[in-house]
């Protein structure tokens, strides 16, 4: 699934914290073998038109690889989160703080998704956790494959949990399964109260909704009880954690929320 | 963009079951995409064009069949046509709904010679 120009060899980069090099993608599922030359000696007329019942999900292939990320996960006992969010709404500092708190008791590594740059990866790597940045050129969203090949870099402990967080974008990742337990979606105060009915299947894919930034209240016009209701509009199973990443208000409830789900 | 990969899936699935039965070239490919599946039809119509070249599917022509959106509210059970996830229950005014159609991004049928 390269986004950009169909080759096999993609533009996306896999790149442990620390290792300087990095590899690309094998050749994600599309097959190459389209145009090979058929020499059939014996003849049959194929010239007439006909249909071929085919009744599959196009994202058939992702979700199946899901699925079976799914599966590892379960069987090692890692709990694993998918953080979706527009760019900016404080993804990777809730991750850093979550990280640092957690890292007593709890075992974590990350999964980063970025269009470029090592940046996240550098910060995270920073708390001690181990990290692999995934780099998808001008990829719009994480896939299955991606989270695949990932993890099989990482070495997940059991018990652990894994935090990935997508590439930054409201739209695309609503729609690519990564085998994840839950899908959270983070929306900070600066941001418009509306993003819920702006961006609905976002808010419709998602299970947990975190309000960051919420030191930022005083400062800004956001109305917190409207934004969830408009989340609650759209999907009236989400859950929601009112949080500030920088200031710790409102993080214990996220940590106990953690270790809760890690224990089931 | 995500509109580029499920082009490139959908041609690559028709592409597949083509070569299975021996097709020479795909004439069409039939889809369903639901109002609420999240995927721009604009967009996907342009992206497919692209996808298709070099392939079996080149010069071929998307079919679409757009599936309305349909929900059952919870609290009263009524079920009705949704334009959007932000809907009400035109009888009760919950916003309690399970969407039971919409999703839907399927590859129906490819027509081959």
């Amino acid at each position: 699934m390269c986004d950009t120009c169909g080759c096999g060899a993609g533009s996306t980069t896999f790149t442990k914290h620390g290792e300087e090099h990095h590899h690309h993608g094998d050749g994600h599922g599309h097959s190459h073998d389209h145009d090979h030359p058929h020499d059939h000696s014996h003849t049959h007329d194929h010239s007439h038109d006909r249909t071929i019942a085919i009744e599959q999900d196009v994202l058939g292939e992702n979700n199946l690889l899901a699925q079976r990320n799914r599966g590892y996960f379960e069987a090692k006992n890692v709990f694993c989160l998918n953080l979706v969010s527009s760019p900016g709404s404080g993804k990777t500092t809730l991750l850093e703080k979550t990280l640092v708190a957690l890292k007593d008791d709890l075992p974590s590594a990350v999964i980063e998704g970025d269009q470029q740059t090592m940046n996240d990866a550098d910060r995270v790597a920073a708390t001690g956790v181990p990290v692999l940045q995934i780099n998808t050129g001008n990829g719009c969203h994480l896939d299955a494959e991606m989270i695949h090949t990932a993890y099989g870099e990482l070495k997940l402990e059991e018990n652990s949990i894994l935090f990935i967080e997508n590439v930054g974008n409201l739209v695309c990742p609503a729609l690519f399964d990564l085998g994840e337990d839950k899908k959270v979606v983070v929306i900070s105060v600066t941001e418009g109260e509306d993003k819920p009915i702006k961006y609905p299947t976002m808010f419709d894919a998602a299970d947990i909704c975190i309000i960051n930034k919420i030191d930022l209240l005083p400062y800004v016009q956001f109305d917190v009880e409207k934004c969830k209701e408009y989340a609650l509009q759209v999907n009236h199973h989400l859950d929601f954690f009112e949080l500030s990443a920088t200031t710790g208000e409102g993080m214990d409830a996220w940590y106990s929320w953690l270790r809760e789900s890690l224990k089931r | 963009m995500h509109e580029m990969s499920i082009a490139m899936n959908i041609v690559n699935i028709a592409c597949k079951e083509a070569q299975k039965e021996d097709a020479k070239s795909i004439a069409s490919i039939e889809i369903d995409i639901g109002k609420l599946s999240g995927v721009m039809l604009d967009s996907l119509k342009f992206c497919y064009d692209s996808a298709c070249k070099g392939t079996l599917a080149e010069g071929s022509e998307l079919l679409v069949n757009e599936l309305p959106a349909l929900a059952r509210c919870k609290t009263c059970e009524h079920s009705f046509e949704i334009d959007s996830f932000m809907a009400l229950c035109p009888e009760c005014e919950s916003y309690e709904i399970d969407i039971l159609q919409g999703r839907e991004l399927k590859l129906n049928a490819v027509s081959v010679n």
